[in-house]
């Protein structure tokens, strides 16, 4: 007798997730045996700008609007790749001012998808309270930047804003009070039935798939994958500032939540011993010169690893910008983890992968 | 970053002799428009734990070869070999247009970009 099944649509636009990718569910019965996404609705020629539109100087700032939520992680990795080419090097308080945007933006970022994790639980108090107490983040990062998203705080040769005494204090304050608010969340997620029993168990990611499928990220740790950009590069200081590894085991939504919870409060104390460590020095170094040869330039984004490639020719105008992002590579790992899930369960899974398919499209 | 040069006919079996999938990390599919009408495929890898070390395998070929597919190798190479495909036109064995792009679309907005 030949298997009978359905074909589902999720997406491109659905509630569970407000931007645009569509997978299609091959279902026997309630079980998903099948999987095939479309991640291509946004697609707006970035990496082309970059090399044709753009002079190198300014690229930092048009790779800031790919995405959002995490646009720092893409002017750091790019900035980081120009001085690479231009030999240059940045201060150490630079380097310190930006790792403290960079955790400022892992915060907001997996409090948004812990929020939204809420929201597929059907637990809207959740998802409005965790969504209310992002906004101590959101002014920090206003406070320092000029900006709650979009902040064009990284630039060749450093940064471009310095904080006062008077911020420190302010940015030590809220990051007090998230902190409070995290031991809170993290006890919903360990004991509230609709955030811990209904997500334990599903949608696992085992160890051997991880590897197997390249897991990154949140979803390869929660898997029990070692893996962290921020532990295998040298180029900021997150090993004097407190970083540690978090890890889970059984790769579950569960999992994934607590990965974050506990990157969260980690990220909070990198914050906090940056204010209180900030090195005294320039914020910025004046760098001359056109970029020259080809580097690759890793960092660990909310969702794991982005890499950026950039070679240059010598001229104002670069060659090749490749632009690698989290959620691209994770495509495949997200197909296999639906595959056994049951339906219902979906918009859940596809949730708490976090995903950015504005970084994606790019 | 460490640059190895294969060749079209040898790459796939350096890879799979080369990438062990407990030490190294398949970051993605890169291509690079030479000047000269030919295509710079990269094969990127990262080694877990150790800070800043990035192998990189590459074969420079003309646009109208097959590069061979490592999604059996790698399975996550699956969707950067369909990038590929799009950005640059070069035919990747298994791989069809249209992660981006419309799948008849005739363009390739990355081939011979270069100012």
């Amino acid at each position: 007798m030949s298997r009978k099944t359905i074909n589902i649509p999720l997406g491109a636009q659905h509630i569970s997730l407000l931007e645009p990718v569509r997978f299609k569910f091959e279902c026997e019965n309630e079980k998903i045996v099948g999987v095939d996404s479309d991640v291509g609705f946004v697609h707006r020629g970035v990496e082309r700008a970059c090399t044709t539109k753009f002079k190198f100087d300014a690229v930092g700032y048009v790779v800031a609007r790919i995405c959002g939520l995490c646009a720092i992680t893409h002017s750091l990795a790019y900035t980081v790749a120009a001085e690479n080419l231009l030999g240059a090097q940045v201060t150490a308080k630079a380097a310190y001012l930006r790792t403290l945007l960079l955790e400022l933006d892992r915060i907001h970022s997996h409090m948004l998808c812990l929020s939204h994790t809420c929201e597929n639980a059907g637990f809207e108090a959740m998802f409005m309270q965790i969504m209310g107490d992002r906004e101590l983040v959101m002014e920090i990062q206003e406070l320092i930047s000029g900006n709650r998203v979009q902040f064009d705080y990284i630039c060749i040769g450093g940064v471009n804003r310095d904080i006062t005494a008077e911020l420190g204090k302010k940015i030590l304050e809220n990051l007090t009070l998230v902190e409070k608010k995290v031991r809170e969340y993290k006890d919903e997620f360990l004991n509230n039935w609709s955030l811990s029993l209904k997500f334990k168990g599903v949608g696992a990611l085992s160890l051997e798939d991880a590897y197997r499928f390249n897991a990154i990220g949140p979803l390869a740790r929660a898997a029990g994958l070692q893996t962290d950009v921020r532990n295998e590069m040298s180029y900021l200081p997150y090993k004097e500032i407190g970083f540690v590894m978090q890890m889970q085991e059984s790769g579950d939504i569960h999992a994934r939540n607590m990965v974050r919870l506990d990157e969260i409060q980690n990220s909070i104390e990198m914050c906090r011993n940056i204010v209180n460590g900030l090195p005294e020095g320039e914020i910025i170094t004046k760098i001359k010169g056109k970029p020259q040869g080809e580097t690759i330039v890793r960092y660990e984004a909310p969702r794991g690893e982005l890499m950026y490639y950039v070679k240059g020719n010598g001229s104002a105008m670069l060659d090749r910008v490749r632009i690698k992002t989290p959620t691209f590579s994770s495509i495949p790992a997200f197909s296999e983890i639906f595959l056994g899930q049951e339906y219902a369960d979906a918009p859940a899974i596809l949730a708490s992968f976090d995903p950015c398919l504005s970084c994606t499209a790019k | 970053m460490q640059k190895i040069q294969s060749s079209l006919e040898k790459i796939r079996e350096e890879i799979e002799g080369f990438y062990d999938q407990k030490s190294w990390h398949f970051l993605t599919l890169n291509g690079v428009a030479l000047s000269n009408e030919k295509l710079e495929v990269q094969w990127i890898f990262s080694k877990y734990a150790t800070p800043d070390e990035v192998v990189v395998y590459y074969i420079e070929v003309p646009y109208d070869v097959e590069i061979p597919s490592i999604a059996d190798i790698i399975p996550s190479a699956i969707i950067s070999q369909r990038e590929l495909v799009d950005m640059f036109g070069i035919a990747v064995e298994g791989s069809t247009k249209g992660l981006y792009l419309d799948e008849d679309s005739m363009q390739t907005p990355l081939k011979g970009c270069q100012i």
